[in-house]
């Protein structure tokens, strides 16, 4: 065992091996790295990103205006806004601020919809010049980036 | 005036030799530019093939496949302020990088390119090389000094302790092969042109000589070579986790650039003298197992082959350029360049060039591998520790190249004894 150690060493095999592993993976087809603007990534669908209410295939949106989600998040940071039917008896929903600034994409408020309403989509290009921006309101959550949502 | 210029053109010596001052001139143009173009293609060359080893794509964005990354970082760096310490010492800062170019550049004068392109054959070549090579390292101990501040100065005491020892061994197997250089003849030759002439004459690369001798001297050469030039593993004066840059930390823009330079060319200096030693110069390839005519004009079709192979790669991955606006401008331009590459590669199949270019091909050719060599073991090995360096360097390749040596005289005694006995 010592000596067939000591002939490799001699004949460095260990290092030739070495060179092999780096000299196998010049093949460019293993490359892993996208260029980004002209690749566009492959995002997961678990993914948590840009804040969308959804909507049926009526187009009406889901959102019951619980404010479940406001009560979840731990920043506090979504503010549900809405006005009772006279009519109906039913909650409609009026405004929906989301401040996007603030937000750390746990995840909760989705967590914590009855209705699956609020999704964080996959939709991941967000940033922006000024702070007020991130200040999302109702028509940004309808119609913001459409990222593909994701059923739980 | 005219006549004498037109006069060397039917000579066949270097224009060193001949005493032609236009054509020295000339050729010494031709290889600092050469040289200088080798460097900055290396330069690219290096951070794709790093990129690859390490599964990156390396510089894209400027240039087809990042082709013009090297003339942009060079712009960047001329352009970029030239600081110097407020306590350096001024004229041993300014002086330690043009002393390392200097000596950098000086080796060329004797590598030959082939057994006419060379720009003078010295009859103490090997020795004048190694000697100018080694000069080196006051520049680098010069920097580290001028700069007045600690790792400048630890990097340029390690660097100077390395290439030192290093120089050595290195040294003792380049003595093997002046020895192999007398078997032949009687008498051996420190001319680098000679050394090739007595491989051509001996039908054997000095590898391959005396079999595992040539083939261990080289081994200890192309180790000793990459310690010499403070390249990775053995970039110790530059360990960034230790000496931030080692002798380099205080230079900036132009001054670095310069530095950059030199390490460049000394790497292709010391691989021309690997080259030019053990593995037959400008000579081609095979010449005892694919000989005659017929071979000789096959190998001497390869350097055009070469270029218009090249072209062909060109225009295949200009049909694969994205067809967007952002990229038009590379794609024609990879297109131009596959042309001019083509057209050099047809001017290259003319009988009356390729004669003439084939044994610059081949020279080109075996001092590239040599640099890929450098890189590889760049991207493949960790960096040693300086004990682990200074062990290598005096425990086991200086006595290694000294046993090269013993055996390379006793080997040569022993054939000539029996050529006497023969006869």
């Amino acid at each position: 065992m010592k000596i067939i150690e000591m002939v490799r060493r001699f004949l460095l095999i260990d290092l030739l091996e070495g060179m092999w592993v780096t000299f196998r993976h010049q093949n460019p087809s293993d490359l892993v790295t996208e260029q980004y603007p002209m690749n566009r990534p492959e995002i997961s669908d678990r993914f948590r990103g840009q804040p969308r209410l959804v909507k049926d295939e009526n187009g009406k949106l889901l959102c019951t205006a619980c404010g479940a989600c406001a009560l979840a998040c731990p920043e506090k940071l979504i503010k549900v806004g809405s006005l009772r039917d006279p009519e109906t008896k039913k909650k409609v929903l009026t405004d929906f601020d989301f401040d996007l600034g603030r937000c750390m994409f746990c995840g909760l408020c989705e967590e914590a919809c009855p209705s699956n309403a609020l999704n964080l989509s996959s939709g991941y290009e967000l940033a922006l010049y000024t702070r007020e921006g991130l200040e999302l309101g109702k028509d940004q959550l309808e119609n913001g980036i459409q990222g593909k949502v994701y059923d739980k | 005036m005219i006549q004498s210029i037109l006069r060397y053109l039917h000579s066949d010596v270097t224009p060193g030799v001949a005493g032609n001052l236009f054509w020295v001139v000339v050729y010494v143009l031709l290889v600092f530019a050469g040289i200088s173009v080798g460097v900055i293609f290396m330069n690219w060359f290096e951070r794709k093939i790093m990129a690859h080893m390490q599964v990156r794509m390396g510089p894209m964005r400027v240039g087809p496949h990042g082709l013009l990354q090297p003339i942009a970082d060079a712009l960047k760096l001329i352009i970029k302020e030239d600081l110097m310490p407020a306590n350096a010492d001024k004229i041993v800062f300014w002086f330690a990088p043009v002393c390392v170019v200097m000596t950098a550049f000086c080796g060329f004068i004797v590598v030959p390119f082939g057994p006419t392109h060379a720009i003078t054959d010295m009859n103490i070549g090997v020795l004048f090389m190694l000697g100018v090579s080694s000069l080196g390292v006051l520049g680098v101990i010069m920097a580290g000094w001028a700069s007045n501040s600690h790792y400048p100065l630890m990097g340029s005491l390690r660097s100077g302790a390395q290439m030192v020892s290093y120089e050595i061994a290195m040294s003792m197997t380049v003595v093997s092969a002046v020895m192999m250089t007398s078997m032949a003849t009687g008498t051996g030759t420190l001319s680098m042109i000679g050394i090739v002439q007595a491989q051509l004459q001996q039908h054997t690369w000095f590898a391959f000589s005396f079999f595992p001798v040539g083939l261990t001297a080289l081994g200890v050469f192309s180790i000793a070579m990459v310690a010499e030039t403070n390249r990775a593993p053995f970039d110790l004066p530059e360990a960034e986790s230790e000496l931030v840059a080692g002798f380099l930390t205080e230079y900036s823009g132009f001054r670095w650039s310069l530095f950059f330079l030199a390490e460049y060319a000394g790497m292709i200096a010391v691989s021309s003298i690997a080259t030019t030693l053990w593995l037959g110069g400008w000579l081609r390839p095979f010449p005892n197992l694919l000989g005659g005519k017929n071979w000789d004009t096959a190998f001497s079709l390869v350097p055009g082959i070469t270029f218009v192979a090249l072209a062909a790669l060109c225009l295949f991955y200009f049909t694969r350029m994205p067809s967007i606006r952002a990229m038009r401008a590379d794609a024609r331009g990879l297109a131009a360049f596959g042309g001019v590459l083509g057209v050099i590669g047809i001017v290259m199949l003319l009988p009356g060039v390729r004669v003439r270019v084939q044994d610059i091909y081949w020279f080109t050719l075996k001092v590239g591998f040599f640099m890929y060599l450098y890189i590889w073991y760049r991207t493949t090995f960790p960096r040693y520790r300086f004990d682990q360096l200074m062990k290598i360097g005096w425990k086991v390749l200086l006595p290694i190249s000294i046993g090269v040596v013993i055996m390379t005289a006793l080997i040569g005694v022993r054939q000539e004894l029996l050529a006497l006995v023969w006869r």
